[in-house]
């Protein structure tokens, strides 16, 4: 489902242009060197398959014809603009970036084709971008292919000159006619609309410490908001901090959307309710099952969601709408193999055997553990599928053991299999070294016995449990968390949605594009989080927390965990 | 007394707004050129093929050594900075090995084996340029050792170190350079 929203009458002018460009870029068509409609029919690209070349050109530096578009960098480096594209700096939403000091300015239709003021009319902002009048087409590919801008001044040598056809520039001045600058129907009276999944079946509890970060910064953000409207002097000082007049006064609502039934009509549903209430974004969110329908929803939709509380999340190298807070059990299997094979870990010359139950915790850790590992170009393991229903008994084990004879043997099984791994232990094929999974063993993990604890390694993707103690994280308008088990930690994973969003909401200043929402996370800062010691983006990075520890537990009654190393990422 | 008060308030926004930097004047300009001495760590990291790679020993060599700090996902910098380590090695062209280039990452946790081959794929990196991760104590470790240290990527600056392998010394170089200026350094550092 196509969520823009129609052309504006105050737009009418721009789009006709538009219109009028497309059309001689469909005038002046030569046709790309492959594909371009079916064979023999001499007519031209249609409207849409010229916005996909634009946005080609934009973000990959492909111009139509299919060769890569050149590029003139610091007077005269030579580059494909496949190595230097639009979007490395402008981002996906055209809305510019800042790294390392530098400011790149925006490039999307409502900045380019409007005025930048020196000074903000009645207020003391300078802008971070040179003043200049609005662009034209004309001017716009000046700047473009020249880099001298309206007023005549010579932009920074860092923006590549780009040189192409005068059909291309045409294309690539309508894609960004038309990027970041329609209409936002989810800000609507200053006020900001999200949303949050919840499906039935979710555990009251569960739901409630998911939600309760989320609605508290909702509240403490409506009610500083209040305070600004009635307190000048603190508002103006507000809005100097914050460089934007409206930001202080910002509301924020968060819907809730309930999923009733199978997963597959599920889809329906959330089309429906996004019909009715279009969001910026979804925040948190709890399924009973896979979340992938969610995901998809996301993706096709073009809908940004932060941190889904999921150990399952979708594992995408190329998704872009869904960011997770890690990629939960195949991370675990991932940092695993990492260990054993990479950096900092042990060399295995000996086999590896891999026993995986018949759940979907054991099926993510073993698939993050193979892909890894084969990546790492090793032997293939020994694996060992445990049946719908089947436990690992000793026996079973024993007969493994004495048939394969591995140096490493890796246990994605749950509790059930530790008196397997017990027997083990005392056995003559005890392994070297034995790996398990703190997800998939969970409290049952302390009740390793000691003749297991020295050769078996354990994949912990957290804090260690007497640091976290040390930290005691403060929730603003909730406390300290402080609930038991799973729910202490699914209110700590939804406080990080908040994290996010203080830092993109603060930059976003009135563009309040979805692309734009997400292009600000990926330029947060690292952050020390409930949980985690370091939630990480980066431009394009949707997975915020990489690697995990290995850990040992010591001997005695009262065991504790034991880092044997570095946070595991390569 | 409120007058005092809008116009001292005008003033902090107005500073505000000048400690943001604009693109010209975070650009624009000559860059800065000091010679330094470095005591290298001992530290094994990781190349875009994952061997290990000793970092004393990749930059002890008798040729120009060149060192950058980037990462794999980052905006407006790395990729002046490559596309300069692209222009070097098409003029080296085709004896690329002359120079060794070494590219760290300062985001080890993204930036794995596979995301850096990817971005020399991206640059067109021939034989003689690397690109390495390692543990996060490990970067962050030569990252002070070449007094290049933030503590998040998101502050990171442009920085280019050449190794002169007469005395192993090192050329540092703050700010961006164009390819006449870069090849300027690299012949003064000893490339034919």
């Amino acid at each position: 489902m196509n969520l823009q929203p129609p052309i504006p009458v105050r737009h009418a002018l721009v789009y006709a242009m538009c219109a009028c460009m497309v059309m001689l870029a469909s005038t002046l068509w030569a046709g790309p060197s492959s594909g371009g409609g079916p064979e023999g029919q001499s007519a031209g690209p249609g409207k849409a398959e010229l916005a996909q070349f634009g946005e080609r050109m934009y973000r990959e530096g492909i111009l139509p014809s299919g060769a890569p578009m050149q590029a003139l960098i610091k007077g005269d480096i030579t580059v494909d603009g496949t190595a230097f594209t639009c979007v490395s700096c402008h981002l996906r939403s055209g809305l510019g970036s800042s790294e390392g000091g530098i400011v790149t300015p925006p490039t999307n239709g409502d900045k380019l084709f409007h005025p930048v003021k020196a000074y903000y009319k009645g207020f003391e902002i300078i802008s971070s971008v040179p003043r200049r009048p609005a662009y034209t087409d004309r001017t716009l590919a000046d700047v473009i292919q020249g880099g001298v801008d309206p007023t005549g001044r010579e932009i920074d040598e860092v923006m590549p000159r780009y040189h192409m056809d005068d059909t291309s520039m045409a294309i690539l001045i309508d894609y960004l006619r038309g990027l970041s600058s329609g209409p936002t129907p989810w800000h609507t009276d200053n006020t900001l609309s999200f949303a949050t999944v919840i499906s039935e079946g979710v555990k009251p509890e569960d739901r409630d410490a998911m939600l309760a970060p989320l609605e508290a910064y909702i509240k403490l953000k409506n009610d500083q908001a209040a305070i600004y409207e009635s307190d000048g002097k603190q508002a103006r000082m507000a809005e100097a901090m914050v460089r934007s007049r409206e930001t202080p006064y910002l509301r924020l609502s968060l819907a809730k959307w309930v999923l009733k039934g199978p997963p597959e009509t599920w889809r329906g549903q959330l089309d429906e309710y996004s019909r009715k209430g279009p969001v910026l974004a979804l925040l948190g969110g709890m399924v009973v099952g896979d979340w992938r329908p969610v995901h998809e929803f996301c993706e096709e939709n073009r809908i940004p969601c932060v941190f889904p509380v999921t150990d399952f999340p979708v594992i995408s190298d190329t998704d872009w709408y869904t960011l997770y807070i890690s990629k939960g059990y195949y991370q675990e299997g991932e940092s695993a193999a990492r260990y054993l094979g990479g950096l900092d870990g042990r060399q295995v010359d000996g086999k590896v055997l891999q026993i995986v139950g018949a759940s979907r915790t054991g099926r993510a850790l073993s698939e993050g553990f193979e892909k890894t590992w084969d990546g790492m170009g090793n032997k293939k393991p020994v694996t060992i599928k445990l049946k719908e229903g089947e436990t690992l008994t000793a026996k079973a084990l024993g007969r493994l053991m004495e048939k394969e004879r591995p140096s490493i043997l890796v246990l994605w099984t749950g509790p059930e299999s530790l008196p397997a791994l017990d027997a083990v232990a005392a056995g003559k094929n005890r392994p070297e070294a034995a790996v398990v999974s703190y997800g998939a063993l969970g409290k049952d993990l302390w009740s390793l016995k000691e003749d297991v604890r020295d050769f078996t390694y354990i994949t912990y993707p957290y804090r260690l449990p007497q640091d976290e103690a040390r930290l005691r994280f403060y929730i603003p308008g909730v406390g300290v968390p402080s609930l038991k088990g799973d729910c202490n930690n699914i209110m700590k994973r939804a406080y990080s949605v908040t994290t996010v969003l203080t830092a993109t909401l603060m930059d976003m200043r009135g563009n309040y594009y979805r692309d734009n929402f997400l292009d600000l996370t990926g330029m947060m800062m690292d952050v020390e989080a409930p949980l985690y010691v370091r939630l990480s983006f980066g431009p394009g990075q949707r997975y915020a927390v990489k690697g995990c520890y290995i850990v040992q537990l010591t001997k005695g009654p009262s065991p504790s965990l034991v880092k044997m190393g570095d946070w595991v990422i390569h | 007394m409120k007058r005092r008060a809008v116009v001292a308030l005008r003033l902090v926004a107005v500073m505000l707004a000048l400690s943001i930097a604009s693109p010209s004047e975070a650009a624009v300009g000559k860059y800065k050129r000091t010679i330094e001495e470095y005591a290298v760590p001992d530290v094994v990291l990781v190349n875009q093929d994952g061997a290990k790679v000793r970092l004393k020993e990749l930059v002890q060599s008798d040729n120009v050594v060149i060192v950058e700090f980037i990462f794999g996902t980052c905006t407006t910098i790395c990729p002046v900075l490559s596309a300069g380590f692209t222009n070097l090695q098409q003029k080296l062209s085709p004896d690329t090995r002359r120079v060794r280039l070494v590219s760290i990452t300062i985001d080890p946790e993204n930036d794995s084996p596979k995301v850096l081959k990817e971005y020399l794929g991206r640059y067109h990196a021939k034989p003689g340029w690397d690109f390495l991760t390692g543990s996060r104590s490990d970067i962050d470790k030569v990252m002070r050792a070449f007094s290049a240290y933030v503590p998040n990527k998101m502050q990171h600056f442009p920085l280019t170190l050449i190794r002169l392998p007469g005395d192993g010394r090192w050329v540092r170089i703050y700010g961006l350079m164009s390819t006449s200026e870069f090849m300027d350094e690299c012949r003064k550092a000893g490339v034919k």
